[in-house]
């Protein structure tokens, strides 16, 4: 039931609202903006806001001068393979503990839980030189290790807090009706399955695309992802705020979008499942 | 339901999982363990001596240290600080009637998805500039000196810059919690004249007050690892005034390349997470029996 709201109590919260909103958004909107400024427009002194003459030039140059794809495609290939790798180690484990769940479940649930809670920083010299010593350095293949292993934790969480929502009375009514136990996984349990994965996809694949501790220590030139890519904007020669927002934008416009779509899911994912 | 022949798969399906976590878990540390009671220099190749807790002394009085305890409690302190007060206001805006929540919305949780990186080098240069950012012409503007934020008060503008990326979390969850509350309690407190204040104050936050020690306990794991922030605005200058423990154990390791001294640190992390860790643990347990 809607409390009764006059229409002036509504407008001036829309005002406030929307005026703070802006405010925490502009930094993400100045970037985008920037980005198809010319380097002279985007310092001008006074700053100009949306009339200027619109260039796409730094798209262009960004990727001459660094082969920006390659490193966006590090970027896709190390957080896709991370999940999809975590996925399937995790899908069965997390589904033998929703519906069968032993004496030990839960101390196990903790304990992974509990290798989340590891600073990264504690484990980083041993990492180091274990992939140093392995030729895992700057690979890509070293950081889908790293990172399948760094949110195994919240996957298996995720999809724990997912299965034991799906009512084993439906498993039941089919076990009833004479299904055999291919047919209840392919036609009952799989159907009822698929958002809670694509929820946990979605949310891990942000995760790994913006961890930015194991990407900028363990690689360089060939398997940077653009978490590690950017940070080389850090000791810039010359203009290049155009160039900076550029790659920017580029960065992060996919995992904007995708985290639009995830809100709820990153609620309960990030605080596994203590606040749904 | 289980049968023992469930059982037994079962535990074929979970063991994946829990043998790769485990050697994740026990190798690396016990690495550093091990690493951390040893002469260990990479640049001085040698037979790396037995040195006893020489790299714990070493760490823990060199000025540095306390520098880094000190960087990362007002870090994680003060980002919290900002995050959950903000995060409980707009909560309690967002969850008021208004035109185009959904667009709202979508703006005040944009930042989180911003990569660290990113939106360190957007804040860094194009506000925080003393020539070019907007921040230096804004001052400008009113007749004030620009201000150098990240030579003057490196702590606080990184405060700032990983605030920004953490108040729309505390937002987002703050708000979820909000919504579950029941309205008609809400409806009755008006009903019997509690003023805006009030119906903030004994009903919706002790409703919160759970949401918020979740906020509080998962952004102190993560605040405690800021790293990415400081690497590319500060380097954790000037000197150490920037320095959290994360980043210092990052430079002794692999810019000195001091590996025993570096896992010393690590291990210090490690203890002082896991403090936290404990409580955080001790929530999320509880809510697994409800």
């Amino acid at each position: 039931m809607a409390r009764a709201v006059t229409t002036k109590t509504k407008a001036i919260n829309t005002a406030i609202a929307w005026t703070i909103a802006i405010l925490i958004f502009f930094p993400i909107l100045w970037t985008i903006l920037t980005s198809f400024k010319t380097e002279g427009t985007a310092i001008a002194d006074p700053p100009v806001f949306l009339f200027f003459d619109w260039t796409l030039d730094n798209y262009a140059t960004v990727q001459e001068r660094s082969n920006y794809f390659r490193h966006f495609m590090n970027s896709v290939v190390i957080s896709v393979g991370s999940t999809v790798i975590g996925l399937i180690i995790a899908i069965p484990a997390a589904w033998a503990m929703a519906f069968v769940p032993g004496r030990q479940t839960k101390n196990v649930l903790m304990w992974m839980l509990s290798t989340k809670m590891l600073p990264p920083v504690g484990v980083l010299v041993p990492l180091y030189l274990i992939f140093r010593d392995w030729g895992l350095l700057d690979t890509r293949i070293g950081l889908i290790i790293v990172l399948t292993l760094i949110n195994l934790p919240i996957i298996v969480w995720m999809l724990y807090t997912y299965f034991r929502e799906i009512p084993n009375d439906i498993l039941e009514a089919a076990r009833m009706d004479g299904a055999t136990l291919r047919s209840e996984v392919i036609y009952v349990l799989l159907p009822m399955a698929v958002p809670g994965i694509a929820s946990t996809l979605l949310l891990n694949i942000i995760l790994a695309w913006n961890e930015a501790f194991w990407t900028l220590n363990l690689t360089a030139a060939n398997a940077a992802p653009l978490t590690a890519f950017i940070a080389s904007y850090s000791s810039p020669e010359g203009l290049f705020y155009a160039k900076l927002s550029a790659a920017s934008t580029m960065a992060i416009a996919p995992i904007l979008i995708m985290g639009w779509f995830s809100q709820k899911q990153l609620v309960r994912g990030l605080t596994f499942g203590a606040v749904k | 339901m289980a049968t023992q022949h469930s059982r037994a798969a079962a535990r074929i399906m979970i063991a994946p999982s829990v043998v790769l976590l485990l050697a994740w878990m026990l190798i690396p540390l016990g690495m550093t363990l091990y690493f951390s009671f040893l002469r260990y220099n990479l640049l001085m190749p040698g037979n790396n001596p037995f040195v006893g807790f020489e790299n714990y002394a070493y760490f823990v009085t060199d000025p540095a240290f306390q520098a880094a305890i000190v960087n990362t409690l007002l870090l994680v302190g003060g980002i919290l600080l900002i995050t959950v007060v903000g995060g409980i206001g707009l909560a309690v805006l967002l969850d008021q009637p208004m035109w185009g929540t959904g667009i709202v919305r979508i703006m005040v949780i944009s930042p989180f998805f911003v990569m660290p990186t990113v939106s360190a080098l957007v804040w860094k240069n194009m506000f925080m500039n003393p020539v070019n950012g907007l921040f230096a012409y804004i001052a400008d503007v009113l007749g004030m000196q620009p201000f150098d934020f990240l030579t003057q008060a490196p702590l606080a503008s990184i405060i700032g810059i990983v605030s920004w990326q953490w108040l729309p979390f505390a937002t987002l969850i703050l708000l979820t919690a909000m919504q579950s509350l029941d309205s008609e309690q809400l409806e009755a407190a008006e009903m019997d004249g509690a003023s805006a204040w009030s119906r903030f104050y004994h009903i919706k936050l002790p409703h919160l007050s759970r949401a918020i020690t979740v906020v509080i306990l998962i952004q102190t794991i993560f605040l405690l690892s800021i790293f990415a922030e400081i690497l590319v605005t500060t380097n954790g200058g000037p000197g150490t005034a920037s320095t959290n423990l994360t980043y210092l154990v990052y430079a002794e390791s692999l810019l000195r390349f001091d590996v025993g001294t570096g896992s010393a640190g690590g291990v210090i992390a490690i203890i002082l997470a896991n403090i936290v860790a404990i409580f955080l643990m001790r929530m999320i347990g509880k809510n697994l029996d409800a």
